[in-house]
């Protein structure tokens, strides 16, 4: 079993982290998951939200990502994603009002197409882990 | 030969040519660079995105999904064909269109209806008038809005896919080598292949988990993918694109300095000659009237 894991993220836009990561916690469509090296093959989808991992250097890590998938394999880890943003970028006033805003259009939805309810939800997961929440 | 003034005006026409290739030259190699950063940056992510892919399809069965469905029989090709829109950029487009003509003649022993799609006008404007089967037409494709388009074209072609009224799906675009190298690349889109992979990895279904459920992972990447893999394309294609007008209007520029040199030269000579004749003009005259005074 190998000590570390090889962590990658990568968006459309660039390769935001490709390095050796001890632990990391990633938000899958089925609740929070954290991967340890050694972990079996495993393929999850992803929700907008946050993604934690710890290296040896810098310790704890964050990062919102914008929903995507992780794909766990021979102690690799790729989190392919559209977008990732780094917590300490992200205005969070802002973020929150947002936050708000969708919930309330959110709630207000009825009998909407099953893939605009989705793509807000989407938004909506998307402000909260940029305010925080 | 020629009077001066006419030498003079093709080398001004000539060197008013030239400035303006020289700045499309010039706007052509900032489009390359930013076009070229964005492309290499897509493709680990694509790359990546289609092992993801590649691996859980060669998990599953083809009647997982319906985008993983091998369709028994090949009637139906559908070919998205990559080009420019404007001219102006060497044998880029002609180069593009010969392998495609090669590549229908090909196929037809295969299939038996081809229908062709396209993004960029020039591919359009060619075959429209061949007699092939033409589908979607999409200009004013650029770095900014391949998104957009990627997204709408993936959801179209996905759906025919799905629907059965296409057998098969292939890109034809150039891929991207260097500046001064782009390689035609036909790609298959739909149906993804099954196959096992040849190294065998001791992987199978059961050791793999997958979160939601496999049919779930896969009806959602599936389209996904669809839609990567488009978008890479375009970005391949486009970046090709302003590397072939690069090159092109490099020759055009150098081979202006040519004509201007041998232009120049043209017009020294002329004016070289007309000088000389009117000095032997002069000379005769004074000669003459030497000759007439001594009488």
């Amino acid at each position: 079993m190998a000590e570390k894991l090889r962590l990658k993220i990568i968006t459309p836009e660039k390769l935001v982290f490709d390095g050796e990561v001890e632990e990391l916690v990633a938000p899958g469509q089925m609740g929070e998951f954290g991967v340890l090296p050694g972990h079996v093959p495993f393929l999850s989808v992803l929700f907008p939200g946050r993604l934690r991992f710890r290296t040896e250097e810098s310790g704890e890590n964050t990062l919102i990502i914008h929903g995507g998938l992780a794909d766990v394999k021979d102690d690799t880890v790729s989190i392919l994603t559209d977008k990732s943003e780094k917590p300490e970028e992200v205005d969070v006033a802002t973020a929150r009002k947002d936050a708000e805003a969708f919930q309330k259009e959110l709630d207000e939805l009825q009998d909407a197409e099953p893939s605009q309810i989705e793509e807000l939800d989407k938004r909506l997961r998307i402000t909260r882990a940029r305010a925080g929440e | 030969m020629p009077s001066l003034k006419q030498i003079t005006t093709k080398i001004k026409s000539v060197r008013s040519t030239r400035r303006i290739m020289g700045a499309m030259k010039l706007i052509a190699a900032v489009r390359l660079q930013k076009a070229q950063a964005a492309l290499m940056a897509y493709r680990p992510y694509s790359d990546a995105y289609r092992e993801v892919v590649l691996n859980v399809s060669a998990l599953s069965e083809s009647d997982d999904h319906p985008l993983l469905r091998v369709p028994e029989e090949k009637t139906n090709l559908h070919v998205l064909f990559f080009t420019s829109d404007r001219g102006l950029c060497g044998s880029f487009n002609s180069a593009l269109i010969r392998n495609m003509q090669g590549y229908i003649k090909e196929q037809k022993e295969v299939f038996g209806n081809i229908k062709l799609s396209f993004v960029g006008r020039r591919g359009r404007d060619y075959f429209s008038k061949n007699g092939v089967q033409t589908g979607k037409y999409y200009s004013g494709v650029n770095e900014r809005n391949s998104r957009k388009f990627s997204e709408e074209l993936a959801m179209a072609l996905t759906e025919e896919f799905r629907s059965g009224e296409s057998d098969e799906i292939v890109l034809a675009y150039n891929h991207f080598i260097s500046a001064i190298s782009q390689k035609m690349t036909f790609e298959r889109l739909l149906p993804l292949s099954t196959q096992k992979t040849d190294d065998g990895g001791g992987e199978s279904s059961s050791d793999y988990i997958f979160e939601p459920e496999k049919e779930r992972i896969i009806g959602s990447i599936l389209p996904k993918y669809v839609q990567v893999r488009i978008e890479r394309a375009m970005n391949e294609s486009l970046t090709s694109e302003h590397a072939a007008r690069m090159t092109a209007m490099e020759n055009a520029t150098s081979n202006a300095d040519e004509v201007i040199a041998k232009l120049t030269l043209l017009f020294n000579k002329t004016r070289q000659a007309i000088i000389t004749t009117e000095l032997m003009d002069i000379v005769n005259g004074t000669e003459a009237q030497r000759k007439g005074g001594n009488e």
